[in-house]
């Protein structure tokens, strides 16, 4: 077996297999940092939202509450499918690649609205009455003292979730997105060896996430000393 | 714009789905327990092993936190026959989100084990407490209190993580609701139904974590 899979090899690394390797990699970094970027604007206004007080806001806040719950509670591979269902149901003719990003906004926004509300909560209450008696609007309030300080708390675990989210966006190759993993199956049905075709994609998912883990424990180290 | 929502034809189709949920919970409570036994292992080595097995334990807590489970999962369905170790679907998974749960479990572990001040070691050894009682007394409860609440966290992470077995065609909730689409074709129902399963055992999982929590360890947790 072993001697096969060294005959293969310069069948497998040739420059085309290369282009769609770099290419299907480029594909997962995109879905990913598009996805979990939009997504976190949505959860940041999330979260905002539920800081309103006061009667009339509360439907909003229920549904806001209720969406981020559900979302964090359903598998990605289902929210993928439903999603996918939908826009074929509905008669929405979009590829399956916006699916999938579609998809990694609305989990990542209900992820990341958790993550900011409690980096909201880190703040100490004392910060927010002062904020309060100095009569400041909302928009003053977090740009001017809650945002400074929670940040350092944001930062790391939404760091974390996007990392983590470059390996759940394996998941999208089953509904036909060209990224990594499907360029796993793709070289594996051409009959290469699964060890080779697996092996190169599992390389290379270590080498996109890797880098970023250690950054991401850099910088939580950092930011924690910092604060004190 | 023509799709009309019919529930009432995947009605029926529940029982089963609420089966798959018992075999995704299996899945899910199988791999946790393994991944407890190699955590427990792989942090004591990464604590108390030498230099080698220590890099060994790395390598291996590196490579499964860095890779996606659904691609091992995949390695070990297809690659492994090659080296003449044929796994079933139902296996594969089981092996891939065990190890993949070891993985984790081991740093979350880890964690936990350095928690425990050396003040406390040193509380325990003034008060003449022998190995098993400082074990027992002092640290077991200590480490339980700190890893608690990331262990039950990551169990629900691990039972949504189940529904990758679909893909490989174990029978699951998710899998379950891939069969009767191809019956039905009312995809939308059958996967709004899926996803309710889904967010109520967990959110049933997360309220008994969290109530034995509070009985057994006194910890102030919270489900939503």
């Amino acid at each position: 077996m072993a001697g096969s899979l060294w005959e293969e090899i310069p069948r497998f690394f040739t420059y085309y297999n290369w282009v769609f390797l770099l290419e299907a990699a480029g594909r997962t970094l995109l879905l990913t940092g598009v996805g979990c970027l939009v997504g976190f604007a949505l959860g940041f206004y999330l979260a905002v939202a539920r800081l309103y007080h006061g009667r009339i806001f509360l439907p909003f806040k229920v549904i806001i509450v209720l969406y981020v719950e559900i979302f964090r509670r359903v598998p990605f591979l289902v929210t993928l499918m439903l999603v996918f269902f939908f826009c074929q149901g509905f008669g929405l003719e979009v590829s399956v690649f916006t699916v999938a990003l579609a998809t990694v906004c609305l989990i990542a926004a209900s992820y990341t609205a958790e993550i900011v509300r409690a980096g909201f909560e880190a703040v100490h209450h004392t910060q927010w009455e002062a904020t309060e008696v100095m009569n400041f609007t909302l928009g003053q309030k977090l740009r001017l003292v809650v945002i400074p300080q929670a940040w350092k708390v944001i930062l790391p675990p939404a760091f974390s979730f996007f990392i983590a989210f470059i390996k759940d966006t394996a998941l999208a190759s089953q509904i036909g997105v060209v990224e990594l993993t499907y360029v796993g199956k793709v070289f594996n049905n051409k009959g290469f060896s699964p060890v080779l075709a697996f092996g190169a994609i599992l390389v290379l998912y270590y080498l996109m996430s890797y880098p970023l883990a250690r950054f991401g424990a850099w910088m939580e180290k950092r930011l924690v000393v910092s604060k004190h | 714009m023509n799709y009309t929502i019919h529930f009432n034809l995947v009605w029926k189709y529940v029982p089963d789905l609420l089966q798959g949920a018992v075999l995704s919970f299996q899945i899910a409570l199988l791999a946790f327990l393994g991944g407890m036994i190699i955590g427990l292992v792989g942090a004591s080595i990464k604590i108390f092993g030498g230099r080698v097995s220590r890099g060994i334990v790395q390598a291996y807590v590196s490579f499964f936190m860095n890779t996606p489970q659904l691609v091992q999962i995949y390695f070990f369905f297809f690659a492994l026959p090659q080296a003449g170790l044929l796994l079933s679907p139902y296996q594969a998974v089981l092996v891939g989100m065990t190890l993949n749960a070891g993985a984790y479990l081991t740093e979350i572990q880890r964690a936990g084990f350095l928690s425990v001040h050396k003040a406390e070691l040193e509380a325990a050894d003034t008060l003449g407490m022998s190995l098993t009682q400082t074990i027992w007394y002092v640290i077991f409860p200590h480490i339980c209190k700190v890893l608690f609440p990331p262990l039950s966290n990551h169990y629900i992470i691990m039972t949504l993580g189940t529904s990758m077995a679909a893909i490989f065609g174990v029978e699951e909730l998710t899998g379950r609701a891939f069969n009767i689409n191809a019956v039905t074709f009312r995809s939308i129902e059958v996967f709004i139904l899926t996803a309710g399963i889904y967010v109520g055992i967990t959110i049933l999982a997360s309220l008994i974590l969290m109530f034995s929590g509070r009985w057994l360890f006194r910890i102030k947790g919270k489900v939503f």
